[in-house]
């Protein structure tokens, strides 16, 4: 006869208070849309040429596929961890920490990017070159600014991200549509590069991008206790985060195909081509209203990273893998405080200290960025591994979750091999080493577990489950 | 939720709502600790669609998924379809505890029974009698009885609707942040006060009486005419030995 306890083993967090929006704006946040609107297409534009919509259009898909793959767990459990509690329930312990410290890795850097983007934009608004030393103390100040939201509360932080998304991609959709209303003249030098014909490989390489483009969609998975019916709203908001990113991607992916057609190489192959063009345009304000926009949803990003970041090691903490006062909540706030103060020094600290070392603002941003899509494709691969695993398990597998779970399994591995090669080639050559290296602690650590305390393996993959007051009163004894 | 435009139940609708109350019926009958399984077999659905009526049960919350996440129980919400409406029976026993306590005390003691949705005061002081009754009943957010209902809740606006807490005198909470502060220090402290929250002049706190397994099933309330919430915990300590001794009475 199954017993139940009183409290659920992540009691603390403050419950069932988010509403549908905000989880989403978790997820959303977190994915940074308006930022990747700008920036991702033109470097699509130059792998794919006139590929470039279907290959929006084909990552949208991959994502779907594997949002769907996370969704399965979504309906059947109200997660604190994410993917890593999802992965526990499939692969067993060492496999969920292994993609859990990967998923770490993940929002950790990619809290980073968003802290030096967001500092390196708001430089720009105020016409200030990024010097090292100058993102760095601004980074530091947004950093600090950001777990303040979040330790104050996950409403108020739901709110702030909100709130700050919508303002950017409202202005990133306005400068879009004023420089596709300004007049425009013939092809320009960039019009070969846009319009170059279809290739395999380019596809492949452009869809790889894409993909990148929507890491983070998933993160309202760590949201299970705080959002109201989370059975409901957490599996919607994965669905709907690439959906909607994925429109705004293809109408952003569309208009910088016609606007860039008529722009000169050297725009296309600068670092924000949109606002290149509305500087040659004359339309200085244009090009502060974006570096706004961008600088909003680098931050909403920290602060979505943040959230997440600090509900894993909650996670962790709580079932003893990590230090247990990791675990611990806030009296009055109902926030995993402990978890986000930690994650603070080491979100700042390393850009920090790169930058202190010399390396360049952007240079920062984008190995930054590279980094977390390692982090997050191999979260997210074994997370879709473990899903008919799970739903063998508990005797609920049917024929089309099984094959869509190999199929991203499948994908994803190839997507990071691809990603790696594609690093390796590339300039960034040491990147793909250096997510091997910070993922080996993690994998080190789940071994030495199994191996000397297999005990504290345990209770890997709490989550918020059925306590004596959510069933009929009565009907199912309580734990003694 | 956003309005739906009202086309009717179409196609297979009807159907599946015929289905998910087969499921519901097949999880009561079979009792907690059911698989998906067995239930499309009970009920002779497809294990795929059984499988989406289940989550959607599920995450409605008229199910529930046992610790093991295959296992499934009836949920909490059931019991609201029963509604507050079952007239309790309060044994002699009981009365007479309640009796005992009138009798040590010069203030109001009143007796009031909890459903896991509703409450009912079914024993009301005849010397110092509840002015309406009926405002306790019904204004969870006011009474120090509802308070008490409403911190046991794992989400108290399924009960009260956060944009609905009507303000029957100016020192009422009507600010959902304000009313999960008192719910906090409710679930914290052991006992619900409030003071000229439902009349201008009355205080009163509500003790829980637990039935031994723990669950929330009465209290005892005193009201003093006091605008001091103090007067009214002064008594707590004395009612809590008479709640102890209710518990097995009434769980």
């Amino acid at each position: 006869m199954a017993q139940l306890p009183a409290e659920s083993p992540v009691a603390g967090l403050r419950r069932r208070r988010l509403s549908f929006v905000e989880v989403l704006a978790q997820s959303v946040s977190s994915l940074a849309p308006s930022a990747a609107m700008v920036v991702v297409p033109s470097i699509v534009l130059v792998a794919s040429g006139a590929a470039t919509l279907p290959a929006f259009a084909i990552a949208t898909a991959l994502v779907l596929l594997v949002g769907w793959c996370l969704t399965q767990f979504g309906r059947r459990m109200a997660a604190v961890g994410g993917t890593y509690s999802y992965t526990a329930k499939g692969l067993g312990p060492v496999g969920a920490l292994i993609g859990g410290w990967a998923l770490l890795i993940g929002y950790a850097a990619v809290a980073m990017a968003a802290l030096v983007g967001a500092a390196i934009y708001l430089a720009g608004l105020f016409g200030m070159t990024a010097s090292p030393f100058g993102v760095a103390g601004l980074g530091a100040v947004l950093g600090l600014a950001a777990t303040l939201f979040a330790v104050r509360g996950i409403q108020l932080s739901a709110r702030v991200a909100l709130g700050l998304e919508v303002v950017s991609i409202a202005l990133v959709v306005a400068v879009l549509t004023a420089l596709l209303v300004a007049p425009r003249g013939a092809p320009g030098s960039a019009a070969p590069v846009v319009d170059a014909g279809v290739h395999w490989g380019g596809l492949a390489v452009g869809v790889v991008l894409g993909v990148t483009a929507f890491m983070g969609f998933e993160s309202a998975a760590t949201l299970g206790v705080e959002a109201r019916r989370p059975l409901i709203a957490v599996p919607r908001a994965v669905l709907w985060t690439p959906v909607v990113a994925g429109v705004l991607f293809i109408g952003a992916a569309a208009a910088q195909v016609v606007l860039l057609r008529a722009a000169p190489l050297d725009v296309l192959t600068s670092p924000v081509p949109v606002a290149e063009l509305a500087q040659r345009d004359g339309l200085d304000l244009l090009r502060r209203l974006l570096d706004l926009g961008i600088a909003a949803s680098f931050f909403a990003c920290v602060t979505g990273s943040t959230n997440a970041l600090g509900r894993v090691l909650f996670s962790m903490g709580r079932e003893g893998v990590l230090p247990r006062p990791l675990g611990s909540t806030h009296p009055r706030f109902e926030t995993p405080h402990v978890a986000l103060a930690t994650v603070l020094p080491a979100v700042v600290g390393v850009p920090v200290v790169a930058l202190a070392l010399g390396a360049q603002a952007r240079t920062v941003l984008t190995d930054a960025l590279i980094v977390s899509v390692f982090g997050y494709v191999v979260a997210y691969a074994l997370a879709c591994l473990a899903m008919p695993l799970f739903l063998r398990r508990i005797g609920e597998l049917t024929a089309l979750p099984a094959v869509a779970g190999v199929v991203a399994f499948v994908v994803g591995v190839g997507g990071l091999a691809a990603a790696m090669a594609g690093t390796a080639w590339s300039g960034a050559r040491g990147l793909g080493v250096v997510f091997l290296l910070a993922l080996l602690p993690g994998v080190v650590w789940a071994l030495w577990l199994r191996w000397r305390s297999p005990g504290r393996l345990r209770a890997v993959g709490v989550y918020d489950q059925a306590t004596v007051s959510s069933v009929l009163p009565g009907s199912v004894p309580a734990v003694r | 939720m956003t309005p739906a435009v009202d086309r009717g139940l179409t196609g297979r609708q009807p159907k599946a709502v015929q289905s998910a109350l087969a499921i519901l019926e097949a999880v009561a009958r079979a009792g907690a600790g059911v698989t998906a399984k067995e239930v499309a077999e009970d009920v002779g659905l497809p294990p795929a669609t059984t499988y989406r009526l289940l989550n959607l049960l599920v995450g409605e919350e008229y199910l529930v998924r046992l610790p093991d996440l295959h296992g499934f129980a009836l949920g909490r919400k059931v019991a609201g379809l029963a509604g507050p409406s079952v007239a309790p029976a309060l044994s002699t026993a009981a009365r007479e505890v309640v009796a005992e306590l009138r009798s040590r005390v010069r203030s109001g003691i009143h007796l009031v029974l909890y459903t896991p949705t509703a409450l009912r005061c079914v024993d009301v002081d005849p010397d110092h009698p509840l002015q309406a009754p009926e405002l306790v009943e019904r204004h969870l957010h006011a009474s120090a009885a509802g308070k008490l209902l409403l911190a046991e809740q794992p989400d108290w606006q399924e009960l009260v609707h956060a944009q609905r807490l009507h303000r029957l005198t100016d020192r009422t909470v009507t600010r959902a942040a304000d009313l999960d502060a008192e719910l906090r220090a409710i679930r914290g402290g052991g006992c619900a006060v409030q003071a000229g929250q439902v009349h201008e002049d009355l205080a009163c706190c509500a003790v829980p009486v637990r039935a031994p397994a723990g669950a929330l099933v009465a209290a005892l309330v005193v009201t003093v005419r006091s605008t001091d919430p103090a007067a009214a915990v002064a008594h707590a300590g004395l009612v809590r030995e008479f709640t102890a001794r209710l518990g097995p009475l009434l769980g």
